[in-house]
């Protein structure tokens, strides 16, 4: 029961993590409908920011500096490529962003070099004990600021113009554009969140409790593992990706102990094909109508 | 005419290209003191090739043996080299890839005399059979004991299956172990956790331990979730095969999730730069087997090349790849040495005169090897280190060379 009870506390607070992740992906797409694949890049970025500013700035104006420079490029990305491609299709887009991925990843990880920093200072390897149960500071900060930043979301998305003109989008994009909502200004802003989450999320990635490892080539695949969290919950919902991070933080963990260590990597891409075929559209994604 | 031209420039250089390609089988020729030689040995230079790991998850030990092999090259080449010719290395970058080092392979082959240096155990099995076919001598940075199954390898030390045995047997001679406990070990999947593993289960036998096994592969990271099942099965012991992240990892899990049991690891499992991690409070309880001393160890031939090391101003903290790097080299300056004196420096020459080499002295830096049995590691003398952070190579040994029983009555799988 110890075992079962710590796995469930591992999972979850590596599934916060996840749903920043996801929600960065979900974002993205709801406003553009483009599967963004260099969020991992993203990610990469926010921590290369942080490990070559932390000797002048000291942590903490390191993290802000990562965070933002995540947040920057991603609208770098948006308004220099993306915006300029406007009649491409979401799948041309999405081909794109791998190019960009692979720019950006192959670049850092060479600037990187030999040395594989961690940069969850604050948090990283400063384990508390709960009644026999170990929770890592990391995971304990991660959910709080998970929680923290997905309620300022949905408040945003729900009640502020921004998150209305956001979903006015999403609905229908030449409706909205003719209501007045500004397309630019929505596509741009969701690019700009999903650097921002990216940017925060490689803070709790690049740890010792969470990754076991620093910033490296690992970084980026873990991103990209945020993905079948997307997918879960569905890739248009933002409540689908939380659940979705937790789903898999929560596979991972349990199938590790209960079935294999060699099983846990491939059972949470087997529960997002099991998710895809009862619902496509993923566990909370729109179902797609056609009236005929 | 022209086309009878072109056709026999490109049948020469077919025959080129095959007159060039390895094996010292086909006799050689005589070259400067009456010495036979063939590939890599010119009548001013021996080039002897580095296949490494720079960018990979073994890059910093690798970074440790290649300086070890410098200096020495160094020293000997201020000695005048070896029978009247420099020494020169030849070193590429796999990246602990093996098809990486299939591509490699074929450029540096026709280069040098033998490899110094071969990294990972994925990598020389890859390789294992173009080395036999090429005669090359290779000492692979790999201590497997089925690579004894080739008489080109000289593993330098002792293999991991008998490393793992003697660690296991301190770990009991200390108290920290009994008969009928349960012990976990991870290991990475391959040849080196396979080998690993191999010696683990060989101990377990003989000492009625249950043994819970966990595979991983090189690139998983996070181990939290592995220990804390282990945790869950009541281990009284760790033991790993894996690489040194993967320790940082498992120590740390150890620690915060309040396990705290010694943790046994293969002598690559460990990696200084662990004391700069935030793992670096959780070390206290892992012990590293390694039948090369570490670079801290208080033994004149050691003290001697830290000094060379220091001042030869390399960025890169030292490990226990330096002594090992530099022993190894010691060693191959022994077989051609001997190879000298039989004057034939071919590749034939070279193996023929490695199974000559009974006692191999290494200033104590590794522990005495013979090559003359066939399939047998050349020791079963390994040192226990524990990490320190207060000394340079960040461990310091806490049992000199020895020997266990169980390490002695073991058969290695390809021993006669």
């Amino acid at each position: 029961m110890d075992t079962f009870v710590q796995l469930v506390v591992n999972g979850l607070g590596k599934g916060a993590v996840f749903a920043l992740l996801a929600l960065g992906f979900v974002i993205i797409f709801k406003a553009t409908e483009v599967v963004n694949f260099a969020h991992g890049s993203l990610v990469l970025f926010g921590g290369y920011l942080v490990v070559v500013t932390r000797e002048t700035l000291g942590w903490a104006g390191a993290a802000v500096v990562g965070v933002l420079s995540a947040g920057l490029l991603a609208l770098l990305v948006e308004r220099l490529l993306l915006s300029r491609s406007r009649l491409a299709s979401p799948f041309s887009l999405a081909l794109l962003t791998i190019g960009v991925d692979v720019i950006i990843t192959e670049e850092i990880v060479r600037r990187l070099g030999v040395s594989l920093p961690f940069i969850g200072d604050a948090w990283d390897a400063q384990p508390l004990q709960v009644g026999g149960v170990t929770m890592f500071r990391t995971h304990l900060v991660a959910i709080v600021v998970a929680t923290v930043l997905i309620t300022l979301f949905f408040l945003a998305f729900r009640y502020s113009n921004w998150g209305i003109a956001m979903r006015a989008q999403a609905e229908n994009k030449e409706a909205a554009a003719l209501s007045g909502v500004r397309s630019w200004v929505v596509t741009s802003s969701a690019w700009l969140v999903a650097g921002l989450l990216a940017g925060v999320a490689v803070l709790f990635i690049a740890t010792q409790d969470f990754s076991g490892a620093g910033l490296s080539r690992g970084t980026h695949s873990i991103a990209l593992a945020a993905f079948p969290a997307a997918i879960i919950g569905g890739l248009d919902s933002t409540a689908g990706a939380v659940v979705g991070g937790l789903v898999v933080g929560l596979v991972d963990a349990l199938s590790t102990e209960y079935v294999s260590f060699a099983f846990a990597k491939s059972a949470v891409f087997l529960v997002m094909l099991v998710v895809l075929v009862v619902r496509p559209s993923g566990l909370f994604g729109t179902k797609e109508t056609t009236r005929v | 005419m022209r086309r009878t031209l072109a056709i026999t420039c490109a049948a020469a250089l077919v025959l080129t290209a095959c007159g060039t390609k390895g094996g010292g089988s086909d006799g050689g020729t005589e070259g400067a003191g009456g010495v036979t030689t063939d590939v890599g040995v010119t009548d001013s230079e021996i080039t002897l090739g580095v296949m490494t790991d720079q960018t990979g998850p073994f890059k910093a030990l690798s970074t440790g043996i290649t300086h070890g092999n410098q200096l020495w090259v160094e020293d000997v080449n201020a000695g005048g080299g070896i029978c009247g010719r420099d020494l020169k290395l030849e070193i590429v970058d796999h990246g602990y890839k093996a098809d990486t080092a299939k591509t490699l392979y074929p450029q540096i082959e026709p280069k040098v005399l033998g490899l110094v240096q071969l990294v990972g155990s994925p990598v020389t099995a890859a390789l294992s059979e173009d080395l036999e076919a090429d005669e090359m001598t290779t000492t692979p940075t790999s201590w497997s004991s089925e690579l004894l199954s080739n008489p080109y390898l000289m593993v330098v030390g002792t293999t991991y299956d008998v490393e793992m045995i003697n660690g296991l047997s301190y770990l009991q001679d200390e108290g920290m172990l009994s008969d009928g406990d349960t012990i976990g070990h991870i290991y990475i999947d391959g040849e080196y956790g396979a080998n690993g593993l191999r010696g683990a289960r060989y101990y377990a036998k003989q000492h009625d331990l249950n043994l819970k096994e966990v595979k991983i592969t090189s690139s998983d990271n996070d181990l939290t979730n592995v220990v804390t099942g282990l945790r869950g099965q009541g281990v009284e012991a760790i033991t790993l095969t894996t690489t040194p992240t993967q320790t940082g990892s498992v120590a740390a899990a150890n620690k915060a999730l309040g396990l705290n049991v010694p943790i046994l690891g293969n002598n690559p499992t460990f990696d200084p730069l662990l004391h700069n991690s935030p793992a670096a409070g959780a070390l206290d309880n892992l012990y590293v087997v390694a039948s090369s001393v570490p670079f801290s160890a208080d033994i004149p031939k050691m003290k001697d090349v830290a000094q060379k090391f220091d001042a030869a101003g390399y960025t890169e903290p030292p490990n226990a790849g330096v002594p090992y790097g530099y022993a190894v080299a010691e060693v191959w300056g022994a077989v051609l040495e001997k190879a000298c004196e039989n004057k034939d420096m071919t590749r034939s020459g070279v193996h023929d005169a490695l199974q000559e080499t009974t006692s191999a002295d290494t200033g104590d830096l590794v522990a005495e090897l013979d090559f003359s049995t066939p399939g047998a590691p050349a020791t079963r003398e390994v040192y226990v280190a524990k990490p320190d952070a207060s000394v340079k190579g960040g461990v310091t040994y806490v049992k000199p060379l020895f020997e266990s029983e169980d390490a002695k009555n073991y058969k290695a799988p390809h021993q006669e």
